[in-house]
């Protein structure tokens, strides 16, 4: 019988409905609203006032987590009681085209086509949607690097650990910072022509659009290379050539996935429709202010065949034996318009997120702001630590800069510190900011040194970094006194690792 | 800025030493529906109380004030205690429980952990939700091998528990003679020769079965399905998005699906997304990743992987940053539901008030429920049965009743309907009912007619149905002057 016809959506809004007063609206507390036609208060600690960080927690550590500004969490919680008050209503009618609106808020600052981005729930679930949509051969090549975010090379790891054929083949490209973005470049280049070598019997044939080859006959492309690119890593923190490194990949015919997700709100000057990346995602609740959880997910139309259905697989799916794909194809927006019922108030706030920016100068004056900080900041941190930048130029520098901490440097793995003294540093490190000193930033280890990563936002200033730094010194005198003095590495703190994986635990800080 | 010191408005608190307000319209200040609105459809997408949306909002500031501190160190516990709390609901073990964004997720979280190989068969069914549908048919859709088949069992209610017993077990059996050549001998652990070596085990066959259809809103016999799954050789991965908070006595220490989920923000009063899944020890090894795929993974050529194998619950801690309020906050909707007399009386008042209203529904419309059987009277499935325990006679209502709707039935497919028209009624229904009539319950198109699936909750009363019947009797008749006159 029609079967598909009750679970079909018909997703017109055909009737405008008013959204209906909740009985239960309460007026914007203090920094919960802001007059458009007043300029905002500058830049620093004046800006606190429109975020919920408590007064005396000095959060240099926005990039983790994001930080949601007051209007946004006000906006979200009276949208709550909106959808509350009719939820038929507002899922099956209001919905959709504040959807839309919000799409193209996004759209416009990455300089894309509304009809390429949709919005999912974070970054890693973006990229789980592009890696788990290219149906995976035999001889494949996924390439990440030693860098890459500990979930996104679990997902290529997870593909890879099929536990029988077809599955693709994992390779890391090892990124020791510090390096310049010529050394990354070249890192990167190499990597890829390694492993065509490596691989010779392979035909890596299976190139994206814009590589030459593309258009040969489908049955003649054998094997593809999918190259997961950071355009910011996140420990270290730093900028990579993503731009230069798309315009190799293609060269190569390689498939580019840009893990951007510390970009929209951070990195400037991202014009997608100029770069051309396969496929590219970000954060919104990272630097872009939104609530959590928003992510945009990027693909041009000459790739969203690929994407053949949305994560998880929603009401929109066309299957390619349908006669609608004709007409839809793989229906890349659609099927992203509703995966499930979630709470959209994420999404649905992101314009208001994208306002409060505009109204505090946008993008360009906060990146102004919080470049220059990040730099500043970073130099006053190394100063008052007695140690250096991981990035004295500035070039591997947005918002967020690394700056060495007063700790050992080792030379070869392991010299000094074994992964379980590394992980109790971590955990004491964790533990010392947050319930001593009340303020955080991320720290790690890379490549044989202790750094912390400073996100320099628009409500930090000079202070804050001063009030780190002399909390780092402090703490890592202690890491010397105790930890590193006894070299049995006994257990400190009392929170568990978040993994099992102690090693992982350690390289891996949001 | 301080975050504001939030007070609890009307109906966002509630003395928990006092009784609560009798069920019906009185329950109505604790719910954020808009006073005029009748909500006759609570199962699409549940109504969230107050209280527990008071919660969250509190929640949003809170975790704002330390994003760091939260998310490194106070959500887990949290965490732990919501999985704590819905295992308790559906007599499962702590471990055997996660909580994901919905359903839909919980199912392809199971169905994309299977490796499909050439060969494999899914049993869906008709009645399958369409987003669940879809999913296997995207594994089937592989544009190469391997990849599975899709099948799908064809319920056309009114049916009979048995008859739907008969017709499950017909399809697994049709399923294994139309493909004798493959060996089903990839078997779950429960089922005879699951203790084959690797080699040994070919091909699997994997049914997803409904605890409760969405449209028409039945309750399956889904634990003897379970059963005859079991001894047939075939996975059971059980869709009970609409059951925790609806479907009494839910076991699953007993039933023993392979795998079963449910929304907790359906009819659990959770603030939406939250979804149970859950996976017995016995086949969390199934479960090689979460969507996405975390940091907790840990692959099979890990040295850690002997001590934790797929670290399933650990896995389902963080799949990357979300908004977690949902999940922490399900304790709340659970005191709630608590204060309001617990499972029990929450299910006895829903389920009458739905067996009367649907009566009720069908005489203001002049029509009839869907489980009619020569009677109206429902009844469970339990030695109380008026025809003896072993005739699994009628579908159980639970509490969502489906009626007729005065509109025309067909006999053959496109007697009196072309499929412009059933979209355009649809349409037109849902329009009408939201904007002119200030009330909803699901409409849909089964079997040659038109129905209305009602959800009885605990601020609904008799009187809410008799409202949609006059507010469907109006725009029944518009359809048959406006989009029907045109067949004329």
């Amino acid at each position: 019988m029609l079967g598909w016809f009750t679970r079909y959506f018909t997703g017109t809004d055909s009737i405008a409905v008013p959204p209906t007063p909740s009985r239960k609206r309460i007026a914007p507390g203090p920094g919960e609203s802001y007059d458009v036609s007043r300029r905002p208060p500058p830049f620093g600690h004046p800006l606190k006032h429109y975020f919920a960080l408590d007064d005396k927690y000095v959060n240099l550590n926005h990039g983790s987590y994001g930080s949601i500004p007051l209007p946004v969490i006000y906006a979200a919680n009276q949208l709550a009681y909106e959808i509350d008050a009719n939820p038929d209503v507002f899922n099956r009618v209001a919905y959709k085209p504040r959807l839309a609106k919000s799409r193209e808020a996004v759209a416009k600052l990455i300089g894309a086509d509304t009809g390429e981005v949709v919005l999912v729930p974070n970054a890693t679930h973006a990229l789980n949607t592009i890696l788990r949509n290219f149906e995976w051969r035999e001889g494949d090549l996924i390439i990440g690097a030693t860098t890459t975010y500990g979930a996104v090379s679990n997902t290529i790891r997870y593909l890879t650990d099929r536990s029988e054929q077809p599955r693709p083949k994992m390779l890391t490209i090892v990124y020791n910072f510090p390096l310049t973005h010529a050394e990354v470049l070249e890192l990167f280049r190499a990597k890829i022509r390694e492993a065509k070598q490596q691989y010779a019997d392979t035909q890596f044939t299976d190139v994206p659009p814009l590589s030459e080859g593309y258009d040969r006959d489908p049955a003649e492309k054998k094997n593809k290379i999918v190259a997961v690119i950071d355009s910011i890593t996140s420990n270290p923190g730093v900028l990579l050539p993503w731009k230069d490194m798309c315009s190799i990949a293609r060269e190569e015919g390689v498939w580019t996935v840009i893990d951007a997700a510390h970009s929209i709100g951070q990195e400037q000057h991202i014009n997608l429709s100029d770069t051309k990346p396969d496929f590219w995602l970000s954060n919104c609740h990272k630097w872009l202010f939104a609530k959590r959880g928003c992510a945009v997910l990027y693909v041009p139309k000459r790739n969203q065949y690929i994407i053949k259905s949305s994560l998880p697989t929603s009401h929109q799916y066309v299957s390619p034996n349908s006669p609608k794909y004709k007409e839809l194809g793989t229906n890349f927006v659609m099927q992203h318009e509703w995966t499930g019922t979630t709470d959209e108030t994420p999404y649905i706030t992101v314009p208001t997120a994208i306002a409060f920016r505009e109204w505090l100068g946008g993008e360009q004056a906060i990146y102004d702001y919080c470049h220059k900080l990040a730099m500043d900041g970073a130099r006053r941190l190394a100063e008052i630590m007695g140690t250096k930048l991981l990035d004295e130029s500035g070039v591997l520098v947005a918002t967020m800069s690394n700056v060495y901490l007063p700790l050992p440097v080792e030379k070869a793995p392991g010299e000094i510190y074994s992964p379980e003294v590394l992980a109790n540093i971590s955990m004491f490190m964790m533990n010392k900011l947050l319930f001593e000193y009340n303020t955080y930033a991320g720290h790690f280890f890379h490549n044989g040194a202790w750094m912390c990563r400073c996100s320099a936002q628009v409500f930090n200033d000079m202070s804050d970094f001063e009030y780190v730094g002399k909390v780092f010194n402090t703490i890592c005198e202690e890491v010397k006194d105790t930890i590193l003095s006894n070299m049995h590495g006994k257990q400190l703190g009392h929170l568990r690792p978040s993994s099992p994986d102690e090693e992982d635990w350690v390289i891996v800080t949001y | 800025m301080p975050i504001p010191k939030l007070s609890p408005a009307p109906g966002e608190s509630y003395d928990a030493s006092q009784k609560p307000p009798s069920f019906g319209h009185p329950l109505k200040q604790y719910f954020a529906l808009d006073d005029d609105y009748v909500n006759l459809n609570h199962g699409s997408y549940g109504s969230l109380p107050l209280p527990v949306l008071y919660a969250v909002n509190k929640w949003n500031y809170e975790i704002e004030r330390n994003p760091d501190l939260f998310h490194r160190l106070t959500y887990r516990p949290l965490l732990v205690k919501a999985r704590e709390a819905v295992a308790k609901l559906i007599g499962a073990n702590t471990d055997e429980v996660v909580l994901v964004p919905n359903a839909t997720h919980a199912l392809n979280v199971v169905l994309r952990n299977f490796e499909w190989r050439e060969g494999d068969i899914i049993i869906g069914a008709s009645t399958t939700y369409g987003a669940v549908a879809n999913t296997i048919r995207y594994l089937a859709d592989r544009s190469e091998q391997p990849r599975p088949i899709m099948l799908e069992v064809e319920y056309n209610f009114p049916l009979t528990h048995a008859q739907i017993i008969d017709l499950f077990r017909s399809k697994i059996r049709e399923a294994k003679q139309q493909y004798p050549n493959t060996q089903f001998t990839d078997v779950p652990p429960l089922s005879v020769g699951s203790e084959l070596n690797d080699e040994q085990k070919k091909n699997k066959i994997v049914v997803v079965i409904d605890a409760i259809t969405a449209n028409p809103g039945a309750l399956m016999p889904w634990q003897e399905m379970c059963k005859i799954a079991r001894e047939e050789g075939v996975w059971t991965v059980i869709d009970a998005a609409h059951s925790i908070g609806q479907e009494p006595n839910i076991n699953l220490d007993k039933a023993r699906p392979d795998f079963w989920l449910s929304n907790c923000h359906k009819w659990c009063y959770a603030k939406r997304g939250c979804a149970v899944l859950y996976v017995p020890k016995r086949n969390q090894y199934m479960i090689k990743s979460s969507i996405p795929t975390p940091h907790a993974y840990v692959s099979p050529s890990s040295p850690a992987f002997k001590e934790t194998g797929t670290n399933f619950v650990a896995q389902h801690e963080w799949t990357g940053t979300m908004d977690q309020t949902p999940f922490i906050t399900v304790p709340d909707a659970i005191a709630f539901r608590e204060w309001l007399g617990g499972e029990s009386a929450i299910y006895d008042y829903c389920h009458q008030l739905a067996l009367n209203g649907g009566k009720k529904l069908a005489e203001v419309m002049g029509t009839k429920v869907l489980d009619e059987d020569g009677a109206l009277t429902v009844t469970m499935v339990c030695p109380h049965d008026s025809k003896g325990p072993a005739s699994l006679s009628l579908i159980v209502l639970v509490t969502q009743p489906n009626v007729q709707l005065p509109l025309p039935v067909e006999k053959t497919r496109g007697e009196v309907y072309t499929t412009q028209q059933l979209n355009q009624i649809n349409e037109f229904l849902r329009d009408k009912l939201l904007k002119d009539w200030k009330t909803y319950a699901a409409h849909y198109w089964h079997n040659g007619a038109w129905w209305v699936r009602c959800s009885a909750q605990v601020f609904n009363e008799l009187s809410d149905f008799e409202y949609l019947g006059k507010a469907l009797n109006a725009v029944c008749k518009e359809v048959e002057d406006t989009i029907l006159k045109k067949n004329a």
